[in-house]
């Protein structure tokens, strides 16, 4: 399956959406990026982690230590509640613009 | 944004604890990749292996993630800041080569901007100073302006005008105190009543003199500084109320003020101030015609008028004037601000100073830039290395930026030292009117302005060498080496350096041999007199023990003679005002059977009185006529002496001799005085300004309360000068004899402060020759060293010694030429500005430009002539095999 890189600034929408339903770790949130795409989408990890520490220091995650579904000691990543606002503003405004894409190529 | 600060302070804080959390989510991460990939079938190697490729550099994503969580600002600068000063420490050579240059530039320019800052900056020591402004009087029709006014047209002035909030008027001479020790003078402010108010001066003790003081019939009073209530009085607080006795005449203490306040135009600590009407010598004035421009006066703007209000007003009044004294007629008084007519002249030679010490600066910064370009090009290989390895660009010249500021702040701190060490020999620079506080010292103003231009000047030589790092090229400067091709730019760079050195250098050489060649004629230049020889001393008799003019006569001709009898004194006189030293005296004067002038359009002249035998102390030539004589008494009918300038202005066709002068010196009213005798030229006012014309009265028929004693004589100044105080103190043992000098003093005294100014500049200029020859030199040497391969090969192909040698130099000889074609019509275009302070030398004077051309271009050979040297003998052999 080729893998497509992510416009800029995509990955913060992405990380948002994955913690949508319930806090993560790291390593879950990229496979979970993976599942989701079915597999067109992946990660570089590089990329993940520099994100997470700059969404946390902008307030819309939060991270606490817990413990892994296999007894180790993990940060989690959990949404904030301005985190949650901005998810919502942020994937609006994505499907508008991939509506508007879609529609200028699907006319051409 | 809590969150945010609160994460950055974490970060920065508690860095152990980030950092291990940091590992461990990392570790977490790839263990679970790592068992994912085992769980797929693979072994625990490939796993591993895999998982690592994937993930990427584990310190890169540390770095990154650093970075997102917003440390990196303060960590980066001290990591820079510890790096910067480890190269910095491992190259101790050129650190100190660095800082040193740096040092002199900013210490040169903050000790000027010391002087800078305390005569142009710093506004004056009064309440809301600039509502301050002099008022001065001028005439277009007479050419003649900013000249203080009459006591009847301030008494106009200040009772009509709108637009002043007081306006008070001063005069200042000696006066001497008698009684608590030796009689002593003291400088005497005669002001007018409202002159305390309007500087709003509280006094320390007692009160400030009231309008109460001035008026006809008051007590005298007088209020001291605090200067002299300490010195002469010991401070005592019991001194209100008591009297002092001032020229022989008691005053009560009415008040003291405090240190910090100086009259403005007299910069004498110890002073007193007195009410006009209690002077004895000016109360007279009061009731002088009004032509007779004597007393500066001072005002303050009432709030919210402004200066052309002010002065449309004061034209108005003027016009007024001159309707009720038709002499005022074409006079306007107008207003300057105070602290403008303070600085005086002192602004123009201070800019010029101050922008000299600029370029020295910059060609310092271009030294620096230099020495860190060939730095920069030696460490190509290490930038080259940290670009390939992942090295951010900006950051690599952010952090050579640091290294710069680090250069640029130990700089700046040995500058400041320097600055503090040189401010107290700088004193000669300020203009002796201006009422000074503090001494001119390192304040926070200059602090400041030194850390800025460190901060400015790291800059300036860092940004090139910064950028030239910032825009290595990984692949092709690893597989060169750091002496081949890629060094162009930077050698380039280094090129245009030098040249502006050369520039800048011949810009300072030029100015400071405009001033030089200036000074030399200036103090070769024949006064007109002989001052080797002369002692002069100063006598001055308490006018209210001898008040009339007779006293003064027989005082002047009783010491004559006792000095006369002086074994060893060729020639004595008495005399005033001495050339060179005492100002002059301007007064107009009209030639008796010539059609009266236009009122307002008086010719002047300067007035000397002086008695026979002044002209053979000062050796001034007879050329037509007499010298006084001890009969011309005051008895005696009037006579003068005049100028041979006076002659051929003013009697262009006619025989002066015999013909009649008229004018008056007050109190003494206008005489025609029959001319007796033409002497010879002199320049008495400075030497830098053409002798104008001049008539002298004999001191019998116009006599002074003293004056200046002037002896010829073989024998030590101090013998003289013991004799004519013995010889005084016979005749009345309460004389002052003051301000004792050899005539040779003070002619050179006259000049001091463009010699200072002079020597300052030729200091300046010569560091500015002595860094543009490091420059050359450094830029010379480097392009040998770079171009050693390819001279070995030249050689190897059967160059002679000398065609290198000539290589060489015709490199350097490329860089001054381009130097020179910059730097002489820069030099052209800014020495106008030195035109005010050239004396008989033309700003563009080619000789000066030639000369300092050649001394560059000699001084650009001999750096040029080492490098050279060191390429003749590079050994072709050696030469090829090292690449």
């Amino acid at each position: 399956m080729p893998h497509i890189d992510l416009p800029q600034g995509t990955l913060d929408l992405l990380i948002l959406r994955a913690l949508a339903l319930a806090p993560q770790h790291g390593w879950a949130i990229s496979e979970r990026l993976r599942q989701m795409s079915s597999d067109v989408l992946r990660i570089q990890q590089g990329s993940l982690y520099p994100a997470l520490h700059r969404l946390e220091r902008r307030g819309w995650v939060k991270a606490r230590w817990g413990t892994s579904e296999n007894n180790r000691r993990a940060k989690y990543y959990q949404l904030t509640r301005r985190g949650r606002r901005r998810l919502e503003a942020d994937q609006d405004a994505w499907e508008k613009m991939t509506a508007a894409v879609a529609q200028v190529l699907g006319t051409a | 944004m809590f969150s945010d600060l609160f994460i950055r302070l974490r970060s920065l804080f508690r860095r152990t604890a980030v950092e291990s959390e940091l590992d461990d989510e990392l570790r977490f991460h790839l263990d679970h990749q790592v068992e994912k990939y085992a769980a797929s079938g693979m072994t625990r190697e490939q796993a591993l292996r895999r998982a690592r490729l994937e993930f990427g550099g584990l310190e890169q994503v540390k770095e990154d993630c650093r970075d997102a969580r917003g440390i990196t600002l303060v960590e980066t600068l001290a990591q820079d800041l510890r790096f910067g000063l480890r190269t910095l420490r491992k190259n101790p050579g050129f650190t100190a080569v660095a800082v040193l240059t740096l040092a002199l530039g900013i210490g040169m320019s903050a000790a000027i901007f010391s002087v800078v800052n305390a005569v142009l900056l710093r506004p004056l020591p009064y309440a809301n100073p600039r509502q301050l402004v002099f008022v001065p009087e001028a005439s277009s029709a007479a050419r003649i302006s900013d000249v203080g006014m009459s006591y009847p047209v301030f008494s106009e002035l200040r009772d009509r005008n709108r637009v002043f909030t007081a306006i008070a008027g001063l005069a200042r001479h000696s006066l001497t105190l008698t009684g608590n020790g030796e009689p002593s003078e003291v400088s005497t402010v005669v002001v007018t009543q409202d002159f305390f108010a309007l500087f709003g001066i509280k006094p320390l003790l007692g009160r400030a003199l009231l309008p109460g003081d001035g008026q006809r019939g008051a007590a005298p009073v007088v209020v001291l500084s605090e200067n002299l209530w300490r010195s002469r009085f010991g401070g005592d607080p019991a001194i209100i109320g008591r009297s002092i006795v001032l020229d022989q005449r008691p005053f009560t203490v009415v008040g003291v003020m405090p240190a910090v306040f100086r009259t403005p135009f007299v910069s004498q600590p110890n002073q007193v101030w007195i009410p006009l009407l209690q002077d004895p010598l000016f109360s007279v004035w009061i009731t002088q015609p009004p032509q007779e421009h004597w007393m500066p006066v001072i005002a303050r703007l009432r709030p919210g008028v402004s200066f052309s209000q002010a002065q449309a007003d004061l034209a108005t009044l003027s016009a007024g004037v001159a309707k009720q004294f038709p002499v005022e007629n074409g006079w306007v008084a107008g207003i300057r601000p105070l602290q403008q007519e303070l600085v005086g002249d002192a602004q123009s030679p201070l800019l010029i100073l101050f922008s000299a010490v600029g370029f020295l600066l910059l060609i310092a910064c271009a030294n620096i830039a230099n020495l860190l370009l060939s730095r920069a090009t030696a460490r190509q290989k290490e930038m080259a290395v940290r670009i390939a390895l992942g090295a951010d660009r900006r950051r690599i010249a952010c952090q050579l930026l640091t290294e710069c500021s680090i250069l640029g702040l130990a700089g700046g701190i040995a500058g400041v030292l320097l600055a503090w060490c040189a401010v107290s020999g700088l004193a000669p620079l300020l203009p002796p009117d201006l009422p000074r506080l503090h001494p001119v010292r390192v304040d926070g103003f200059v602090l400041a302005f030194a850390l800025l231009l460190s901060l400015a000047a790291s800059l300036l030589f860092g940004l090139a060498p910064a950028l030239f790092a910032a825009g290595s090229r990984p692949q092709t400067d690893l597989r060169e080496s750091a002496r081949s091709g890629q060094a162009r730019g930077s050698q380039r760079a280094r090129g245009a350096l030098a040249v502006a050195e050369v520039a800048l250098a011949m810009i300072l050489l030029v100015a400071a041999g405009l001033l030089m060649r200036s000074l030399m004629r200036l103090t070769s230049v024949n006064p007109g007199f002989e001052p080797e020889h002369v002692v002069k001393a100063e006598v001055s008799l308490p006018q209210f023990q001898y008040p009339r003019s007779q006293q003064w006569a027989a005082f002047g001709d009783q010491l004559l003679r006792r000095l006369r009898a002086q074994p060893g004194f060729e020639d004595v006189a008495i005399m005033a005002p001495l050339p060179l030293s005492d100002g002059t005296i301007s007064l107009p004067f009209a030639i008796a059977g010539n059609a009266p002038q236009a009122q307002g359009a008086a010719d002047t002249a300067d007035y000397v009185t002086a008695s026979p035998g002044y002209f053979q102390v000062m050796e001034i030539p007879l050329l037509r006529g007499r010298f006084f004589s001890d009969s011309d008494s005051m008895s005696a009918p009037a006579v003068a002496v005049i100028s041979q300038s006076l002659a051929r202005r003013y009697f262009p066709h006619r025989d002066p001799l015999g013909r009649r002068l008229t004018f008056a010196f007050p109190p003494s009213p206008s005489v025609p005085r029959e001319i007796v005798g033409i002497v010879g030229d002199i320049r008495d006012d400075s030497l830098g300004r053409d002798p104008g014309p001049m008539m002298y009265v004999p001191f019998a028929q116009a006599p002074l309360w003293g004056g200046e004693v002037v002896v010829r004589s073989g024998l030590s100044p101090s013998a003289v000068a013991a004799a004519i105080a013995a010889q005084t103190h016979n005749i009345d043992n309460n004389l002052p004899v003051t301000n004792i000098a050899t005539l040779p003093n003070l002619v050179d005294a006259s000049t001091a402060e463009p010699r200072f100014r002079t020597r300052l500049l030729a200091l300046f200029s010569s560091s500015a020759l002595l860094l543009a020859g490091i420059g050359i030199f450094g830029v010379m040497s480097f392009s040998v060293s770079r171009r050693t391969q390819e001279i070995g090969t030249r050689m190897a192909l059967g160059a002679t010694p000398a065609s290198v040698w000539r290589l060489v130099i015709a490199e350097s000889v490329k860089l001054v030429a381009l130097g020179l074609a910059v730097g002489i019509p820069a030099a052209f275009l800014l020495t106008r500005y030195l035109s005010t302070l050239l004396f008989a030398v033309h700003p563009g004077d080619p000789l000066t430009f030639v000369a300092v051309a050649l001394l560059l271009s000699l001084v650009a050979l001999a750096a040029a002539y080492f490098p050279a040297r060191r390429a003749m003998r590079v050994d072709p052999i050696v030469a090829l095999r090292c690449e």
